[in-house]
């Protein structure tokens, strides 16, 4: 019998892709950098024949020699007087509060020599502390935010418009021409606005107070870019509060989420994550947490049940949870809801759970959020998981003051306009009308640091200090305070806004003093002590806890029959396709998309980074015939969005979870579309050599109902327009392929019944003895992994210290907040969209995603498939799958494969645990790389402090090279780089334990990623010290190597993943 | 004697000179002055409270001080009288003639080679003349012997010939000359880039201020001031820098000291003045500051990460260790050690770690003795010799410099 066996190559091949085969008739399939690695701009284009080429080579060969011979003279220039409290070489830290509108973190901040380098969380004090593992959450946005404060395309002093441009201008003519401005306003009665974000600080707004006593007509409108109006509205009508509640998620066993990223964007996300972070510990109490929406996003992926809904029925969802709930509390129904058990299945579970459930809804229609207030109350949730007492004091906007606003605007009836922390011509819906009004305000005034898209139409700018020159004090909640203070004095001729304000108000006082004072006062009022100490001690805490109020139950006074009527309203009116908006955890509302770190920052979903796109299911990828495997070589389709008026053509991700006939786009992109400079990687040179900006702006696409701004599009419309589009991704196969050695996962109930090896099954390997003793050697002769060695022991088990990491799968929710703090911490290059396409991104730390697919081996095995197809059908994720995050760094292998193929031995082992390399040793044969099980060295190609990257590369001018790490090497072209466990910091906390002369504490030592992870997934510590945390976690049944069976002997281990998934849920 | 010093030193220095007025009185002969006109022992210990007194004596020197307040010492009466004995007994020190100048700008090394060049040259020219004398005599000798004289050859054949004729000495000559050439660029390649050591010049560069380590901090037997090097360079056992002090370090100290040992000294001083803005005349402030560009001396490559604070508060290792002899002969700070990695981790291999009571190498001890089924056999074979050096403890890995 003749049979042919078939190969192929990846996945293309086997379908015979045409475009794939025919890229690769080419042998390679790009083509070399040779060109570029030679590149001097110099060079190329000359007309180098051989001859001169050696000529260059021997004189540079030369000319280096000679130039080696020479110490360059080195200047070495001490301080006149030296600040008491800095010493040259030693790090300071300062308590402070980032507050940008949306995120919301009590911070410290790294100070080397008077400049900031790092932020992290307060390990101490703040409601983003998770006081089970003393460590504060800031997600990537803040703890890249140290990055912005060295952007050269700040603005460097106040500007005024003249003839259509922004000029350069003094503080003293800006003041005056400003003064008369306003009072030529208020005298002829026209509104003076002063348009903020929400503004949480009681000092800000006792300055806003001081400018409105001066002038009668000054009123304070408050806009939070991405709004929350219908939540707050809900609440008045509710509870007669418009307030945002503090959530409680440690209290609740059962949480709902319809459409709430709350893991990622919703609300106050960094308390959120910790609190869900405490619940997630299969040893302790563990929640269950279902999610109901559209689009995949961070909390879905996280969530033990995902119920897929499209945006039009996220209303009637809500509907049915409260029909369900309402009858077993003998309720009203509202009736009309969306039919689907597992809602119904939800409902008894929250219903099971009373007083420890917690629903959350993230659509902004105020009906639906009424009647979620309503489910929310019979639940018992108020003054349990809800509390409105001591509710926070976020998101106090109004779109519909903000509607009026522009209404008046264009009637002309504003006589002066202060913006301050928005970018209303940019984020905007109806931004257009936004310009055309601002045309007719009489003084418009900006205190952007930038000269962004709503500065540059401004009459005046007058630049903010960045966050970390400026003062500060805010309110997150009631009876809790937090401060801000400068950690480096300010770079550029700006000033506070809220001292701009206090000038123009006629009041000589310093902003700084005008806290204090404030502060003085309140303190006062509340009977508070020696006002000195208390200062002092808030200042160094970073947050001052004055009182807090117990939390009661509310009773809840909302009209269920009109919210449940308005709710139908707003699921209206669906066609063919929906439209979801949605905010990325790099991104957010766009402020901070001139931060290339953010940029670059894979999106932990879709793995994407540089742009934003249009995310659909596969099948409905397949029906418009675009491309569904994305890669270097394999652009994605181009599709144009309609809705109403406003057309968007963008790129097509596939995306498993992606509910059909639905598509999600990401706000906070197509920043400076108008040649607007707006930061440094906010627009860059796209592949056709064009400076764009990157990715669309999606603002447009929301639209103004109810009261509130939607951020869902029911009727749009879809089409393939035939073009395509590069895409940068870093992760290209989306399912793990049933490899339980790389990531493994359990329910519940099968952890609870205590098997280990049901589980977390240790690897055995088939030997030639007859191990069982029956007689004959066969492949049931099997010893354990731990059994075989390639290598001879190293000598690290039981002696000295031996560093490692735990990485608990069930705590990491994916944020993505460990990759930019190993950026900021270990001086890693920012390579661009163009070389991340090519899979040259240089991140430490990846955080591997894999889909769940329908097909599992044995099954299909058992079932008699052929192997060829089975591989195919688990390469596919289920159409709404479960996620797997798994953050990938050096696993400093003891028995590392690296090591032994490095022909110069750079890259060697201590007798700590580490895999050390040494950059100048390395001539890149890259031999190490390829030998690497777990893919996590990287190889830098080009020289990245070159013009070349000038537009991506922080490090790249005087200014950003601010930022980077003086303990961390620059590394060179030509040389592999990887995680080094933080090794500066490893040293610096062992020379802290010697002179202290005490042994090192758990705890002493943080990578920048444990310390960056406020959920506890990463976990540092000393493998030899019996008493550490991560010591204890490596024992427990949970901890399993990746690639277990290769026998390499990693120091990072994993923690199985638990989903509380079966079907008699686990409450605690 | 011993005593009084030692107290004026602690207590008054900062303001009293022996001889001279500074923020206080001289106060050689004070206590002569005082007698009978009212209790010095009151007054020193609290003036304020002697003044409202009202002795005359202590509002003269009020009215001559004010507003400045001398602050109360803590002494008793025998010890402000061991004071006095001292400040009394004191001389000035004989002024020894210590040349503590830059040393005049000499050129030996070049003057050498000139003279050695000229020697040659002359040689040459004898052994020419010479050779051609030899010819003449030959061709003379020869005539007078009838044979005709010598072949007219070139005397680059005559070698040629000589070289043909001795072919083995040649090559071997030949040989050694190549090695030797190879050798010496060998020889020169290791020390390229290296400023210190035995082997090549010191690395000595011209400072914008004539600051003398030795005079500073040189014993006070041989007529130095002997100060304590971490009183300047205070970071280096908090810090990976040691740390240049700051300009005002040196305007406190030469706050008292307006003087050098010489004009040249004098000199200096005054630029110490004028960077940290400092008018000594009117004892105040100017406001306009100019930090000192000194030039780096000990320079390493970005890429090796070197700890003052590991070696100096942890190690207990000496300065001159690295730094060489700075409070003996070091007039001009030079680059002593070679800084080279052979030379680091030389160290590394020699030197014993001070563990004795440090709790944090009796963990590290106690793991290396603790449970038998634990540990390797490299690193136990550590404890045999008794004694643990730098390497052992894991000196010489690279990630230890390298990161």
């Amino acid at each position: 019998m003749s049979s042919k066996k078939q190969y192929w190559m990846d996945a293309a091949d086997l379908r015979q892709d045409p475009e794939a085969m025919k890229a690769r008739e080419a042998e390679f399939a790009t083509p070399m950098a040779i060109d570029q690695v030679l590149g001097d701009s110099n060079l190329q284009g000359a007309n180098t024949n051989r001859r001169d080429f050696l000529k260059f080579l021997g004189f540079s060969l030369g000319a280096a020699t000679l130039a080696a011979c020479e110490t360059p003279v080195v200047k070495c220039i001490p301080y006149v007087s030296k600040p008491e409290e800095i010493t040259p070489g030693v790090a300071n830290w300062y308590a402070s509060t980032f507050y940008d509108g949306q995120d919301f973190a009590s911070i410290l901040v790294k100070t080397r020599e008077g400049r900031p380098i790092h932020v992290k969380g307060n390990p101490r004090f703040g409601i983003n502390r998770n006081p089970s593992l003393d460590k504060g959450v800031v997600n990537a946005r803040i703890n890249s935010s140290v990055l912005s404060l060295y952007d050269g395309e700040r603005l460097k002093g106040p500007r005024k418009r003249n003839e259509g441009k922004l000029v350069g201008t003094k503080w003293s003519e800006a003041d005056s021409a400003i003064d008369a401005g306003l009072t030529a306003a208020s005298a002829a009665g026209k509104r003076i606005v002063v348009l903020t974000n929400t503004i949480i600080s009681p000092s800000t707004r006792a300055a806003v107070a001081a400018l409105k006593a001066k002038h009668a007509t000054v009123e304070h409108v408050q806009y939070d870019t991405i709004s929350y109006s219908g939540v707050t509205n809900a609440n008045l009508k509710s509870f007669g509060k418009r307030v945002f509640p503090s959530y409680d998620f440690t209290k609740a066993d059962v949480v709902v989420s319809v459409d709430a990223d709350f893991l990622s964007s919703w609300g106050s996300s960094n308390e959120y994550q910790w609190q869900y972070a405490t619940r997630r510990n299969p040893d302790g109490a563990m929640n269950r947490h279902i999610q109901v929406e559209a689009r995949m996003s961070l909390s879905g992926a996280n969530a033990d049940q995902r119920v897929m809904v499209k945006p039009s029925e996220v209303p009637l969802a809500v509907i049915a949870l409260h029909d369900a709930i309402a009858s077993k509390a003998g309720a009203a129904n509202v009736g009309g809801g969306l039919s689907n058990e597992s809602l119904k299945h939800a409902a008894n579970e929250l219903w099971s759970a009373k007083g420890r459930a917690l629903v959350v809804c993230g659509s902004n229609d105020e009906g639906t959020q009424v009647l979620v207030n309503s489910i929310n109350s019979m639940l018992g949730s108020y003054g349990s998981t809800i509390d409105l007492d001591n509710h926070t004091w976020f998101f106090q906007g109004d779109d519909a003051a903000v509607a009026q606003l522009v209404k008046d605007m264009n009637a002309g009836a504003v006589g002066a306009l202060l913006i301050a922390g928005v970018n209303p011509a940019y984020s905007l819906p109806n931004a257009s009308e936004f310009k055309s009004g601002l045309e007719k305000v009489g003084l418009s005034v900006s205190f952007s640091r930038y000269a962004d898209e709503t500065a540059s139409l401004c009459g005046w700018v007058c630049p903010d200090h960045h966050y970390l020159e400026a003062w500060g004090d805010y309110m997150p909640k009631n009876g809790q305070y937090a401060l801000q203070q400068p950690a480096i004095n300010k770079m550029f001729d700006t000033r506070a806004w809220q001292g701009s304000v206090l000038k123009w108000s006629g009041s000589d006082v310093k902003w700084a003093d005008f806290i204090t004072e404030t502060w003085q006062q309140n303190l006062a009022a509340h009977g508070g002590g020696d006002f000195a100490s208390v200062w002092n001690q808030s200042l160094h805490d970073g947050v001052l806890v004055s009182h807090a109020i117990p939390a009661t139950a509310a009773s809840f006074a909302g009209d269920i029959s009109a919210a449940g009527a308005a709710a139908k309203q707003a699921a209206s009116g669906a066609g063919e396709w929906e439209l979801s908006l949605y905010t990325t955890e790099a991104i957010g509302d766009g402020q901070h998309a001139n931060n290339p770190w953010l940029q670059e920052m894979p999106d932990p979903l879709t793995k994407i980074t540089w742009d934003n796109y249009v995310c659909m299911s596969f099948a409905d990828v397949r029906k418009l015939g675009l491309p569904d495997y994305l890669g270097e070589q394999s652009p994605a389709g181009v599709v144009s969005v309609k809705v109403g008026e406003t057309e968007l053509k963008l790129p097509v991700v596939p995306s498993p979870g992606q509910a059909e006939g639905t598509i999600a786009i990401a706000l906070g992109y197509g920043r400076g579309a108008n040649g607007e400079r707006v930061g440094k990687a906010a627009v860059v040179t796209d592949h056709n050599g064009e400076r764009k900006p990157v990715g669309q702006n999606a603002y447009p696409l929301a639209s103004l109902k109810n009261g509130a701004v939607s951020y869902d599009a029911l009727n749009v419309s879809v089409s393939a327009t035939g073009a395509t589009y590069p895409i940068a991704i870093t992760q290209t196969h989306l399912t793990h392929m049933d490899r339980h050695s790389v990531v493994k996962e359990t329910s519940f109930a099968t952890y609870k019944a205590g098997d280990k090896e049901a589980y977390n099954k240790s690897h055995t390997l088939a030997v030639h003895e007859d191990v069982n003793e029956d007689g004959i050697i066969d492949s049931r002769d099997r010893k354990p992994v731990a059994a075989f060695d390639l290598w001879a022991e190293h000598p690290v088990e039981g002696v000295g210290h031996r560093w490692g990491l735990s990485i608990d799968l069930n705590s990491c929710i994916g944020c993505g907040a460990c990759i930019t703090a190993c950026n900021s911490e270990n001086n890693i290059p920012v390579v661009g969209k163009d070389e991340v396409r090519r899979s040259r991104e240089m991140h430490w730390l990846r955080i591997d995603r894999y889909f769940s697919s329908d097909t599992k081996w044995e099954a299909g095995r058992e079932a008699g498939e052929s192997k060829i197809s089975l591989y195919t059908k688990m390469e596919e994720p289920s159409a709404s799958p479960s996620v797997f995050f798994m953050p990938v760094m050096c696993q400093h292998c003891n028995h590392a494969p690296c090591e032994t193929v490095c022909p110069v031995a750079a890259t060697t082992h201590s007798n700590e645990g580490l895999n050390q390399m040494a950059y100048n040793r390395c001539i890149g044969t890259r031999y190490c790389a390829n030998n690497c099980p777990y893919k996590v060295r990287r190889f830098n190609w080009f020289n990245y402090v070159t013009d070349k990257f000038s537009e991506v590369n922080p490090a790249w001018d005087d200014l950003g090279r601010m930022v980077l790490n003086p303990d961390v090497t620059v590394r060179a072209r030509g040389v592999i780089e990887k995680c080094s466990m933080c090794v500066q910091s490893i040293q610096a906390g062992k020379l802290k334990a010697k002179k202290e002369g005490r042994p090192v504490k758990d705890g002493d030592i943080e990578t920048a990623c444990s310390a960056a992870c406020g959920t506890g997934a990463i976990i540092f510590g000393d493998l030899n010290d019996t008493n550490s945390k991560a010591r204890k976690l490596v024992e427990t049944d949970r901890a399993y190597h990746a690639l277990e069976e290769i026998g390499v002997k990693p120091n990072v281990s994993y923690l199985v993943k638990v989903r509380n998934t079966e079907e008699e849920a686990h409450h605690a | 004697m011993a005593q009084g010093e030692k107290l004026f030193k602690g207590n008054c220095a900062s303001c009293h000179k022996v001889d001279a007025k500074l923020t206080g009185p001289a106060l050689k002969g004070v206590k002569a002055k005082w007698e009978g006109k009212g209790d010095i022992y009151a007054w020193v210990k609290n003036s304020q409270a002697y003044l409202k007194t009202g002795n005359p004596m202590a509002t003269a020197i009020w009215e001559e001080y004010k507003p400045t307040i001398m602050t109360p010492v803590a002494l008793s009466n025998e010890e402000i009288d061991a004071v006095f004995h001292y400040v009394d007994n004191w001389a000035p020190p004989v002024a020894k003639v210590v040349d503590n100048g830059p040393a005049a700008p000499t050129d030996e090394g070049s003057n050498n080679w000139l003279w050695l060049l000229v020697l040659a040259l002359l040689f040459l020219v004898v052994g020419l003349s010479l050779s051609g004398v030899k010819r003449s005599l030959a061709n003379a000798v020869n005539e007078a012997e009838g044979h005709g004289p010598l072949p007219e050859t070139t005397r680059m054949q005559t070698v040629r010939a000589w070289m043909w004729e001795h072919k083995v000495f040649t090559s071997f000559l030949g040989l050694f000359l190549v090695v030797w050439v190879i050798l010496q660029l060998w020889d020169a390649a290791w020390v390229i880039g290296v400023y210190g050591g035995d082997e090549v010049p010191h690395y000595k560069p011209e400072q914008p201020i004539l600051f003398n380590h030795t005079l500073h901090a040189g014993k006070a037997d041989k007529g130095n001031l002997a100060s304590n090097g971490q009183y300047c360079h205070s970071s280096a056992e908090k810090s990976k820098h040691a740390g240049i002090p700051s300009t005002n370090v040196c305007r406190n100290g030469h706050k008292a000291v307006n003087a050098g040992r010489s004009e040249a000294g004098t000199k200096e001083i005054q630029k110490i003045y004028a960077h940290a803005g400092w008018d000594p005349d009117k004892g105040a402030y100017t406001g306009k500051e100019e930090p000192v560009r000194w030039v780096k001396v000990h320079n390493l490559p970005d890429h090796a990460y070197f700890n003052h604070a590991q070696h100096v508060a942890v190690g207990k290792i000496e300065c001159q260790t690295c730094h060489g002899p700075i409070d003996e002969k070091m007039d001009v700070a030079e680059q002593w050690a070679p800084l080279t990695m052979g030379w680091c981790i030389d160290c590394h291999n020699k030197t014993e770690v001070k563990m004795a009571g440090n709790g944090y190498y009796d963990e590290v001890m106690a793991r290396l003795k603790g449970d038998e089924k634990l540990g390797h056999h490299e690193l136990k074979q550590y404890l045999e010799d008794g004694k643990i050096t730098v390497k052992e403890l894991g000196g010489w890995e690279c990630a230890k410099c390298h990161y």
